[in-house]
């Protein structure tokens, strides 16, 4: 459960961003979380909508969140390609395991939108 | 529902006035990464060599410290940071083998974060003698094949630790930690006459999912394959110290 680390880590920024912008609150969260990220959306939503009323300006904040999927490129033939499958990905194409990852990795906080 | 903030109320408090959009695009491991950054730093202008052990609980962390204590310590200081939820257990252990050693207990965490092997670091700095430099750093994280392959610690090589007793399937169920790693080692190897384990298809797994993991199969108890190990922990420390 280190996503809940991860949320109060972000609220922590977040609630350091809002009072630079001299925020009334925060309205929305917008959060892209990579399938290869090592994050579990539900668990990130948990962590998130029980832990925002103990911040400033978060009470009634809206978390969106982007899932990201998992995106490979072949080396062998090129082929690129999503897949379910997310830790032994093989080319449709050619059957190789030689592939690198093209997205799917992110765990990002796009933007905030604010009420000022 | 509301058509600004989308939050689904009917009706609520928040004035549609001035909605601001603040653009961030950084990534949640950000602050994390920098703190491991500074470590790395740290460590790199002691010429120190930063191991961070990773596996699932019973995997014999503790174990191949002790050992790997035993065999390195009349040529080196080592340190040891233990990650455990609660007790002074492992910190104990490896003191007694001759390591300095720190429990950082995280309170109920699942894996340890940059800041405080940052901290923990420093208290260990403290117990060593006047004059005294450590050469190693073993980071042993909190047992758990999941949460700690995320963040990075600011070490130098990351381990993976699976016992023969764990059965074969730690590669396939827990990708990000084999995907992650610079080491994957197989221990409790004597054990393997008594357990359905396919070392070859084992390491096979893993190499398909990281092709540049280096593979040592061990055991603490017979002694078989700890020569390797060591051997290559102590290059590791030469290089470190650039001789």
């Amino acid at each position: 459960m280190h996503e809940a680390s991860l949320a109060v880590g972000m609220l922590e920024k977040i609630t350091e961003i809002a009072k630079k912008e001299n925020a009334k609150k925060v309205l929305k969260v917008r959060v892209k979380i990579g399938k290869l990220s090592g994050v579990v959306v539900d668990s990130f939503k948990f962590a998130f909508d029980a832990t925002k009323k103990e911040f400033l300006f978060t009470e009634n904040a809206v978390l969106e969140i982007e899932e990201v999927p998992a995106v490979y490129r072949c080396f062998d033939c090129g082929k690129k390609f999503e897949t379910e499958t997310a830790y032994f990905p093989e080319c449709p194409e050619c059957k190789s395991l030689n592939v690198t990852i093209l997205s799917g990795e992110e765990l990002q906080v796009v933007d905030l939108e604010i009420d000022v | 529902m509301c058509d600004v903030c989308g939050c689904g109320a009917d009706s609520h408090d928040h004035s549609h006035g001035n909605v601001k959009t603040v653009k961030l695009e950084e990534s949640l491991f950000k602050e994390n990464d920098r703190l491991a950054q500074e470590n790395r730093k740290h460590f790199d202008g002691k010429n120190l060599l930063a191991v961070n052990l990773i596996s699932s609980p019973g995997s014999g962390k503790t174990s191949l410290l002790e050992k790997t204590i035993e065999l390195l310590k009349s040529r080196y200081t080592i340190g040891v940071l233990e990650g455990d939820i609660e007790t002074e257990r492992d910190a104990d252990r490896v003191r007694a083998k001759g390591a300095y050693a720190i429990q950082l207990t995280t309170g109920g965490a699942c894996h340890l974060e940059a800041g405080l092997v940052h901290k923990g670091f420093h208290s260990l700095e403290h117990q060593l003698k006047e004059g005294e430099d450590l050469d190693v750093l073993f980071i042993e994280n909190v047992g758990n094949l999941v949460c700690p392959t995320s963040f990075d610690l600011g070490e130098h090589v990351r381990v993976v630790l699976v016992s023969v007793p764990e059965g074969p399937d730690k590669p396939a169920k827990y990708p990000k930690a084999f995907r992650t790693a610079d080491v994957f080692i197989i221990s409790k190897i004597d054990l393997l006459p008594h357990f359905d384990f396919d070392l070859e298809k084992v390491k096979k797994e893993a190499l398909s999912l990281n092709p540049k993991l280096k593979v040592f199969t061990l055991s603490t108890v017979s002694g078989e394959g700890m020569d390797e190990w060591i051997s290559y922990v102590e290059e590791l420390i030469k290089n470190k110290k650039g001789l």
